[in-house]
């Protein structure tokens, strides 16, 4: 299972891949865009240009890629474990429902400082809602499948209720959303163009391939995904390895929570999440389970995000139309993908006719 | 604490229980078939969302909640056509296929909804109402529980009876079971595994669908994006608190309808509990009653292993 998804050198197939993907799409998208009487040439390099034609349209495009990308780390650490952690959302609400807190009650610390509080209280939120599902998993064999579902729910609804209740904005004019974080407690972008964001991300990326080539844990987590038999008969504590890589995605989900909370949206709502959590899950898959190749393509889906979003009202692209861009884009992203998919279906019942013998 | 004990007493509680049960209770019984065959179908929710969102396009463009409801189950046989094919003759991974599933219809089904209607604003159409029965539902108490609900009700008691009948006391019933225990052997007497697992989906996708439908045609009367809510995860679970029977799933989904039913129950008294987090009620409480069966209940041996002769 995992030496399918693990494979080095693929990250030239992987540029090569997208090329094809992102051709594939435009060709579609042009079907689209030419039955809605849009300026086609107008329209691609209204696009680009706000994916990535300025440091503005830059930095737009990494602050959308680095909640799908966060997420997606964490998808794909459990990934490589066998486990599917859908909980990604349930993450995010509580990443950043516990960043919120934390920055609008200690809101008298310098603005350093109340950051990095914002950012650990998130990873200790998403961390929280991660870790019960690994308990669960580990403890009582409870399927992480269902639980992480059933707390992605759970944690929507208790965030609606805060942010209706408790901790409304009081000047909000009855809207579900929480008072704005202090000035000083947003994140910073560097040099106008990079978002502290993104920075992370590339962080979180590095420390996740380190944990997963070159430490003791990741050979638990890949082996635990070539099959549990065969782990338990190695002397892993599956269990264990089980509970941790649910708990590592929690922390991813609960810092892209806090990241995109003090990065961009200010306050929390319970509309926070446009379903960052399930991008997430096909970030993951189409990064293939690996740290690098999450990271690409979450950038990739970000600056697509972006550029169209951005060139909807300049160029006249019905939202339809804008929606249907990005969903073409990421179908020729699984298709282009297929082979990698079947080769990891077939490998995972390998391993499990192994396992059973 | 009267309050509340007014709304355990009330009719409508159970009413409204048993109609809020029917979607979780169809797919739970079209689980029961996939997994006694050895199929863990993930992709439920999927089915249900497919299920709901081509009832709808079927009701308003035929005018009949009928119809809308046999085009919802054969849109969700689709997706159990995939989720058998896939997994079954390709022997991909069933939990990978069925979460792959579950994210291409939400973003199909709110795309098209997005495609046909301006803005996802998808009309009214004409439903399942409520049908009194005649005689029955003037009876005290149960007449307004039991023989006041839509024709549905008594198509889905009537399903998980005859489910279990077939699972338990027909052959046909003992084979499937035998492809979910133990392939091999079954292959080795001559029973056609593929074929078994394929009905069984295909039974699984028209149940789940129909489960769908209801969740539409039957409840809300249109469609709006996501509207499974978890009901399929909620119908998985239930299958494992009812282990694997029919019977004990109607129970079980019952359980879970009158969770829901007191929490939108409550809202209408003037008991001071916050609306949202009653509406978390049912998830909680699935977490719960799963944790604390899960180690009592045996699943079918060789459930969620794919099967490949030789």
């Amino acid at each position: 299972m995992s030496r399918a998804l693990a494979g080095r050198g693929d990250t030239v197939m992987l540029i090569v891949r997208t090329g094809v993907a992102l051709l594939g799409a435009a060709l579609v998208g042009a079907i689209f865009l030419l039955l809605d009487g849009v300026d086609l040439a107008f329209a691609f390099e209204e696009i680009l240009n706000q994916s990535v034609g300025s440091s503005f349209a830059i930095k737009n495009s990494l602050i959308d890629a680095v909640p799908i990308t966060l997420v997606g780390l964490g998808v794909a650490v459990a990934f490589r474990a066998g486990i599917f952690n859908l909980g990604g959302e349930g993450q995010i609400y509580m990443g950043a429902l516990a960043a919120v807190l934390v920055v609008l009650n200690l809101s008298g610390l310098p603005g350093p400082l109340l950051i990095l509080l914002g950012l650990v209280a998130g990873m200790v939120g998403g961390g929280l809602w991660g870790g019960i599902a690994g308990g669960l998993r580990s403890r009582l064999g409870l399927s992480e499948i269902i639980t992480t579902i059933m707390l992605n729910f759970i944690a929507f609804w208790i965030v609606s209720y805060l942010v209706r209740g408790p901790i409304q904005d009081p000047g909000g004019a009855g809207y579900p959303y929480t008072e704005e974080i202090p000035t000083k407690a947003e994140l910073p972008v560097i040099g106008g163009m990079i978002p502290l964001g993104a920075v992370l991300l590339v962080v979180a990326a590095a420390l996740i391939w380190v944990l997963l080539e070159r430490t003791r844990m990741g050979i638990s987590i890949k082996s635990l995904g070539a099959g549990e038999a065969a782990g338990r008969f190695a002397g892993l504590k599956v269990e264990r390895t089980g509970f941790n890589v649910l708990l590592i995605a929690g922390l991813l989900g609960g810092l892209a929570g806090a990241a995109s909370l003090l990065g961009n949206e200010g306050r929390l709502s319970d509309f926070f999440s446009p379903g960052w959590g399930f991008i997430g899950v096909m970030t993951a898959l189409i990064g293939r389970g690996t740290a690098i190749g999450t990271l690409v393509a979450g950038l990739m889906i970000g600056f697509l995000t972006s550029g169209i979003s951005g060139a909807q009202s300049a160029a006249g692209i019905p939202t339809a139309t804008a929606q249907i861009l990005l969903g073409v884009f990421v179908l020729f992203l699984i298709i282009v993908n297929t082979d990698v998919v079947v080769r990891y279906l077939r490998r995972a019942a390998a391993s499990l006719r192994r396992a059973e013998r | 604490m009267s309050e509340f004990l007014d709304v355990l007493g009330s009719t409508a509680l159970y009413a409204t229980a048993i109609r809020l049960a029917l979607p979780i209770l169809f797919a739970a019984l079209g689980e029961v078939f996939a997994e006694r065959a050895g199929l863990v179908n993930v992709g439920l929710e999927g089915m249900m969302l497919m299920g709901a969102f081509a009832g709808v396009i079927g009701a308003h463009y035929t005018g009949s909640p009928w119809l809308g409801a046999v085009i919802g189950m054969l849109a969700a046989i689709g997706i159990a056509a995939i989720q058998a094919g896939v997994s079954i003759n390709l022997s991909g991974d069933q939990i990978v296929v069925g979460i792959a599933l579950n994210l291409a219809v939400l973003g199909i089904t709110s795309f098209l909804a997005r495609a046909i209607w301006e803005g996802g604003d998808v009309p009214k159409v004409d439903g399942f109402s409520a049908f009194s029965m005649p005689l029955l539902s003037g009876l005290p108490v149960i007449g307004s529980i039991l023989f006041k609900q839509s024709v549905l009700i008594y198509v889905a008691i009537a399903v998980a009876v005859f489910s279990w009948w077939v699972l338990t006391r027909t052959s046909w019933g003992l084979r499937l079971r035998a492809c979910g225990e133990d392939p091999h052997s079954a292959d080795s007497l001559g029973i056609p595994v593929f074929a078994y697992r394929w009905k069984a989906m295909m039974i699984c996708g028209a149940l789940a669908g129909l489960g769908g439908v209801f969740l539409s045609l039957g409840q809300l009367f249109t469609f709006s994006d996501n509207m499974s809510g978890g009901r399929g995860f909620i119908a998985l679970a239930v299958v494992i608190i009812a282990r694997w029977s029919p019977l004990r799933a109607l129970g079980a989904a019952f359980l879970f309808g009158a969770f829901e039913a007191f929490a939108l129950r409550v809202q209408v008294t003037d008991i001071d509990v916050p609306a949202e987090l009653m509406l978390a009620l049912p998830y909680v409480v699935t977490l719960l009653v799963y944790a604390g069966v899960v180690g009592r209940s045996r699943p079918p041996k060789s459930l969620g292993r794919e099967y490949s002769r030789g």
